[in-house]
C-alpha cells in the first residue's frame, strides 16, 4: 500500500463531488451522518461511560492505535521492517514511570521525556537500518525486542529492583473514561501528524526512498535523512504511546512489554492495512480488545463451547484457551491476511470508508477489493 | 584440574553442547536460507511443538496411548515433518511471488500460531520432555556432561556433514540449490520448483523437531515458546556468524555462540547487566552483519 | 565559464576500466550530445556526474566549483536535473505527485512546520501542485494528471520523467536517452521540444543519445564515447564523417555508411531496448520495454557476470547485427568495459 493510496482512503482528500456523478444534495448526505453519528455515540460517549471496563479498553485501543500510525510511519510508508517496536514503546513506558516516580519530574514533562527516549531508540535503529536492510533489518530488530525485554527491561535501578516501576496518574485522570478521552486526544494528534506527513514533501519522500532510493536522490532528497526522519517520528510516537501505556497500567514491568508486543504491533498493522490509516487504528483497536471482547461478550459461549473440543491434557483448559486465544485468533488474522486479503482491513472495508467520505458505495469495491490492492508488506525494501 | 583450567574448560564445554543445539536449529534455519532467500522465525517453535507431542506420546496425555520413549520420539519427529509441509502448503507456497519480507512476516505468523496452539493443547504451564538417555557421560567434581548432552554434540556433527554432502552430492540437493538461484530455467530443465520447496520445508521441519527434542531434553522441560525464547536469537546468531549459505557454517557458529553467551554469563554478574548473554549475541549479530554479512564461512554473493 | 567540465575522470569497477581519462565540456545554453556504442561508459559517465557514483581520479566541476564529491541530492537542489535510462520514478504514485516530489530541494519550508501545519505550508504546497499543473501543460500530458505511473507507456513515461527532470529546476538537464521507448515521430518531436525548453528555460543540457537524426538536429557539440575512452569530439556534422567513429558505431569502412542514417537508428534503438531488456531482468522494478520481438539478450560483455552470461554471451553474438559483430572482433584487443549497474 502506498502513501497515495492511504490518502484515498482518509478524510485527507474527499473527492469532489462534481468528480462523482449526480449529486442528490444534502439528502446524500445524511445516511453518512446517521451512521457516523451512531459510530460517535458508541465510541465517544457509549463506552466511555463503563468505567473500569470497556473504558480502559477503549483507551488501550488508543495506544495500540499510535503505535499502530507509529508502526505505519516504517513500514508502511518508509518500507522499513520493524519487528523490535516494543523497545521504542516499552523504553517509553519505563522512561516516563522513571522520570515521574523517582526523578519527580511534572507529569506532562513524562511525555516529552518519554518521546525524545523513544525517539533517541528509533535514531539508533534507523543508523543501523541504514547499513542493514531487508530481511537482516527484520532480523536485527527482532533479535534487538528480545534482548531489550531480557536485559534493559530488567535493569535494577530502571525497574525497581525487579518489582516494577509505579507511574500513578494525576487527579482529574484517574476515572478510565477521563483517561480514554486523554489518550484519544493524543491519537488526535497522531493521526494528524500522519495527515500532514502524507501531506507535504516529508511523505512523499519516504514513499521515493521507499520505492527507488536512486531516484529519490535523483529528485534531490536526502534519502539518509529522511529514513532517519522516519525513524525519529516513529519512535517519538511510540515513546509518547510508551508513556500514556504506563499510566493506563500504574506499574511499568518487562513482562508484557517484550518481544511477544513487538509482534503483536506488527500484527496488529499488517492485519489493519499497511498504508490505511484508518485500517490500521480499526486494527490496533481490535487486537487491543480482542481479550476483552472473548472474555465479556457473547463471543465467551463460543469460548466455552470451543474448550471441550480442543482443549486436553490440561487440567485448566478453560484458562489455556482464553490466555492463548488472542494469540491464536491473531495469528490467523495475520496468515489470512498475508496470504488472502493483502490490503488488510482497510482495503477490505474500503468500500464503506469511502462512501462515509462523500463518495458513492462502490460495489466492485466491496466485492473485489484487491483490484487495485498491493501486497501487505511488498514494497519494503529487500534490495541485495 | 587446577581451577585456572576449570575455569576455561566448563564454559567450553557447556557452550559447546548449547552451542550444537542451536547450531542444530541454526541448520534448518541455513537450509531455508539457502533454498529459499527466507528467515524463518517458526523454526525454533516447530521445534517446540515437536517436542511437546513427544512428551504427549511419552506420557499418555490427549489421545495418545502410554508409548514407549523411541515411539514417542518418531512422533515428534513426523510433528516436525508435517509441520515443515503444511507451513509449506498453506502459507510459503502462497507467496512465492510475494516479496521475502512478506514471507518472512508470515513466518512470524506461525510461530505465534504454534504456540498459541501448543498453548491449547498444553496449558502455560513447563511439562516434562521426554528423557532420551538418562546416564551421565561424564562427571567431575565440577563439571557434568549427560549423555544426552553428548549425543546433541554427535548428533549436529553428523547432520552437518550429512546436510552439507546432501546439497553437494546428490541430485535432490543440487536441485534445491538450482531452484533456489534459477527457478525459471530449473523448471524448464523439468525439476519441480514446488516438489522441492516442499521437500525443503519437509526437512527443515524434521530439523527443528530433532533440535526441539534434544533442546528439551537437555533443559527438562517444554512449554509454549519455550524454544523460541531460549534458542531462536542464538541459532539466528549462529546461523548468520557461520555464514547463512554455507551448512557447516551453522555447526561453527553454534559452537562459537554456545561459547561466546556461556563465557558471558559466567564472566559478566546479573546485577551489571542483566540478560548479558542475548545483549552480547545481538552485539555480535549486529557486528557482523555490518562488518562481513556473509559470515565466517559464507561468500560474498 | 562553463556550466559542466569534466577532467580526467577515471573508474573502475573491479578489474574493468569502466572510464579513463574523459574530459568534456558544457558551456552555457548548449546542448551537448554524448554518443557511443553500447558499453562505452555513457551512463557510468552520467553516474560520475551527478555523483551516484565516486570517480577514482579527476573531477567535475559546476560553474567553476568543484563538485565531484558531492552527493547526488546536493547536486540535484544545486541544478543537475536527470533521467534515468530506464525510467526514474515513483511508479506507485500518480503523475502529479511524482512532479511534486521532484521538486523536494525546492519545496520552501522544512519537515518541522510540515508536520504542524503552517499557512506558508499550504500556500507553498498550492504553488507547488500549480508549477506540476503547469509542466504537465507544457508536455500535454494532463490525461494522465491523477493516474498512477506505474501502467502508463514507456514513451509516456520518459516524457514524464523529462518533466519531472524539470520540476527539479534545474540548471543543467543530463538526459540519458530520452527517446528510447518512442517512434520517429515523437523523437522528432522531443527535438523540437527539447530546443523548446531550453529557449523557455535558459537550460543547458547534456544527452546520451543514439538517435543520430535528433543528435545531429539539436546538439551544438558532441562527445564520442568509445571502451570508456574519448573516441572524438566536434560539431555534430564533423563527428557524423568522423572515420574512427563510424568505424566504431557501424564497423564499416566507408564515411558514407552513415549516410545511412535511418537503418542506424532503428539499429541503436533496437539495442537501447534490449539493454532495458536486460536490465529488467537484473531489475524486477524495470519497467518492461515495449517491443513486439523477443527480447535479446544484452549485448555489452561482462567478464565478471555469473556463469550464465557465457551462454548469453554466445546467443548475443548469434543476434547482433552483422556490422556490430565485425567491430567488437576488430576491437577484441582493447579492454572491455561495462557500463556497470546503471539503475
Amino acid at each position: 500500500m502506498t502513501a497515495v493510496d492511504a490518502r484515498a482512503t482518509t478524510p485527507a482528500e474527499p473527492a469532489p463531488a462534481h468528480k462523482q456523478g449526480r449529486d442528490f444534495g444534502p439528502i446524500r448526505w445524511l445516511p453518512r451522518i446517521l451512521v457516523l453519528a451512531v459510530v460517535a455515540y458508541i465510541f465517544l460517549w457509549r463506552i466511555p461511560q463503563d468505567e473500569g471496563g470497556a473504558a480502559a479498553i477503549a483507551a488501550d485501543a488508543c495506544i495500540y492505535a499510535i503505535v499502530g500510525i507509529s508502526l505505519n510511519i516504517l513500514i508502511g510508508h518508509t518500507g522499513q521492517l520493524s519487528l523490535g517496536h516494543n523497545g521504542f514503546f516499552g523504553i517509553g513506558a519505563f522512561a516516563a514511570a522513571y522520570s515521574l516516580t523517582v526523578r519527580e519530574v511534572p507529569f506532562a514533562l513524562t511525555f516529552v521525556i518519554a518521546g525524545v527516549v523513544g525517539a533517541l531508540f528509533a535514531l539508533v535503529m534507523g543508523l543501523v537500518a541504514l547499513r542493514i536492510t531487508g530481511l537482516y533489518l527484520a532480523l536485527i530488530t527482532l533479535v534487538f525486542a528480545l534482548t531489550l525485554e531480557e536485559s534493559l527491561f530488567e535493569v535494577e535501578w530502571l525497574t525497581n529492583a525487579g518489582a516494577g516501576q509505579p507511574a500513578d496518574r494525576p487527579e482529574w485522570l484517574i476515572a478510565d473514561s477521563n483517561f480514554f478521552y486523554f489518550c484519544l486526544a493524543f491519537l488526535v494528534v497522531a493521526v494528524y501528524i500522519d495527515y500532514r506527513l502524507l501531506k507535504t514533501k516529508t511523505g512523499r519522500a519516504l514513499l521515493a526512498l521507499k520505492e527507488n532510493e536512486r531516484v529519490a536522490e535523483a529528485f534531490g532528497i536526502n534519502v539518509t535523512a529522511f529514513k532517519l526522519i522516519a525513524f525519529v517520528i516513529s519512535g517519538t510516537l511510540a515513546g509518547v504511546a510508551g508513556a500514556l501505556l504506563a499510566y493506563r497500567i500504574g506499574l511499568v514491568t518487562a513482562s508484557g512489554l517484550g518481544f511477544n508486543l513487538a509482534l503483536t504491533f506488527v500484527l496488529m498493522t499488517v492485519v489493519g492495512g499497511l498504508g490505511s490509516r484508518i485500517g490500521v487504528i480499526l486494527g490496533a483497536s481490535l487486537f487491543a480488545s480482542l481479550s476483552f471482547i472473548l472474555e465479556e461478550t457473547w463471543m465467551h459461549e463460543v469460548q466455552q463451547f470451543l474448550v471441550g473440543l480442543l482443549s486436553f491434557g490440561s487440567t485448566s483448559a478453560e484458562a489455556n484457551l482464553t490466555q492463548y486465544a488472542v494469540g491464536f485468533l491473531g495469528a490467523l488474522g495475520l496468515l489470512l491476511t498475508i496470504v488472502q486479503f493483502p490490503g488488510g482491513l482497510g482495503q477490505q472495508l474500503r468500500a464503506f470508508f469511502d462512501w462515509t467520505w462523500g463518495k458513492p458505495f462502490d460495489v466492485h469495491a466491496l466485492l473485489h477489493p484487491q483490484d487495485d490492492g498491493p501486497g501487505a508488506v511488498e514494497g519494503s525494501s529487500v534490495r541485495a | 584440574m587446577d581451577p585456572m583450567a576449570l575455569e576455561v574448560v566448563v564454559p567450553v564445554v557447556s557452550g559447546l553442547i548449547q552451542g550444537s543445539v542451536y547450531g542444530l536449529l541454526g541448520l534448518g534455519l541455513v537450509l531455508l536460507y539457502k533454498s529459499g532467500k527466507i528467515f524463518n522465525f517458526s523454526q525454533a517453535e516447530i521445534g517446540t511443538f515437536s517436542a511437546m507431542t513427544a512428551a504427549f506420546a511419552d506420557q499418555g496425555v490427549g489421545p495418545f496411548p502410554d508409548l514407549p520413549v523411541p515411539l514417542a520420539l518418531l512422533v515428534g519427529l513426523l510433528t516436525g515433518l508435517g509441520l515443515g509441509l503444511l507451513i509449506e502448503r498453506v502459507v510459503v507456497r502462497p507467496l512465492f511471488s510475494a516479496a521475502k519480507v512478506t514471507v518472512v512476516v508470515a513466518t512470524a505468523g506461525v510461530l505465534l500460531l504454534l504456540v498459541a496452539l501448543g498453548g491449547f493443547l498444553s496449558g502455560p504451564e513447563p511439562r516434562s520432555a521426554v528423557r532420551i538417555l538418562e546416564g551421565d557421560f561424564l562427571t567431575t567434581s565440577s563439571l557434568r556432561v549427560t549423555d544426552t548432552g553428548a549425543l546433541v554434540v554427535v548428533v549436529l556433527a553428523v547432520l552437518a556433514v550429512a546436510s552439507a554432502l546432501f546439497f553437494s552430492r546428490t541430485r535432490t540437493g543440487t536441485a534445491i540449490i538450482a531452484v533456489s538461484q534459477e527457478p525459471t530455467a530449473t523448471r524448464l530443465v523439468g525439476i519441480s520448483v514446488e516438489r522441492t520447496s516442499a521437500l525443503t520445508w519437509g526437512i527443515a521441519g524434521l530439523l527443528g523437531a530433532i533440535a526441539g527434542i534434544l533442546l528439551s531434553g537437555t533443559v527438562g522441560v517444554v512449554f509454549p515458546g519455550s524454544l523460541t525464547f531460549i534458542a531462536l536469537v542464538p541459532a539466528f546468531t549462529a546461523a548468520v556468524l557461520g555464514g547463512v549459505t554455507a551448512l557447516p557454517g551453522a555447526f561453527v557458529g553454534g559452537v562459537v555462540v554456545g561459547m561466546i553467551e556461556s563465557f558471558a554469563q559466567t564472566n559478566i554478574p546479573k546485577d551489571v547487566l542483566p540478560g548479558s548473554g542475548k545483549v552480547v549475541l545481538f552485539v555480535a549479530l549486529l557486528v557482523v552483519l555490518l562488518v562481513r554479512p556473509a559470515g565466517l564461512l559464507g561468500k560474498e554473493t | 565559464m562553463s556550466v559542466l567540465e569534466v577532467s580526467d575522470l577515471s573508474i573502475r569497477f573491479g578489474g574493468l576500466q569502466a572510464l579513463q581519462d574523459v574530459n568534456l565540456e558544457v558551456n552555457e545554453y548548449e546542448i551537448v550530445g554524448l554518443i557511443g556504442p553500447n558499453g562505452a561508459g555513457k551512463t557510468t559517465a552520467f553516474n560520475c556526474i551527478t555523483g551516484f557514483y565516486q570517480p577514482n581520479t579527476g573531477s567535475v566541476r559546476y560553474r567553476g566549483q568543484d563538485v565531484t564529491k558531492a552527493p547526488p541530492h546536493v547536486k540535484a537542489a544545486m541544478g543537475f536535473g536527470r533521467t534515468f535510462q530506464n525510467v526514474g520514478m515513483v511508479k506507485s504514485a500518480t503523475a502529479i505527485e511524482n512532479l511534486k516530489t521532484a521538486q523536494h530541494a525546492k519545496a520552501g519550508y522544512d519537515v518541522l512546520s510540515g508536520l504542524v501545519g503552517t499557512s506558508l505550508t499550504s500556500k507553498r504546497e498550492r504553488e507547488l501542485t500549480a508549477k506540476a499543473d503547469a509542466i504537465l501543460d507544457l508536455l500535454g500530458l494532463q490525461s494522465i494528471r491523477d493516474k498512477k505511473v506505474g501502467g502508463q507507456s514507456y514513451g509516456t513515461l520518459k516524457l514524464l520523467e523529462l518533466g519531472c527532470a524539470l520540476a527539479t529546476d534545474p540548471d543543467i538537464l543530463l538526459l540519458d536517452e530520452p527517446t528510447s521507448g518512442m517512434g520517429p515521430e515523437e523523437s522528432d518531436e522531443l527535438g523540437d521540444r527539447l530546443l523548446t525548453l531550453r529557449k523557455e528555460f535558459a537550460l543547458t543540457m547534456l544527452v546520451i543519445e543514439h538517435h543520430v537524426p535528433l543528435v545531429l538536429r539539436v546538439c551544438d557539440h558532441v562527445y564520442v564515447l568509445n571502451f570508456g575512452r574519448l573516441l572524438a569530439e566536434g560539431k555534430p556534422s564533423v563527428i557524423q564523417t568522423h572515420p574512427e567513429v563510424v568505424a566504431a558505431y557501424l564497423g564499416g569502412e566507408a564515411p558514407e555508411a552513415l549516410e545511412a542514417t535511418t537503418e542506424t537508428a532503428e539499429d541503436a534503438e533496437l539495442d537501447a531496448l534490449t539493454e532495458q531488456a536486460a536490465r529488467h531482468h537484473d531489475d524486477p522494478d524495470a519497467p518492461a520495454p515495449e517491443v513486439d520481438h523477443e527480447p535479446a539478450p544484452p549485448t555489452r560483455r561482462r567478464r565478471t557476470a555469473a556463469a550464465r552470461a557465457a551462454t548469453d554471451e554466445g546467443e548475443a553474438e548469434r543476434l547482433r547485427p552483422k556490422k556490430r559483430a565485425t567491430s567488437t572482433r576488430k576491437k577484441a584487443a582493447a579492454p572491455e568495459t561495462t557500463e556497470g549497474d546503471d539503475q
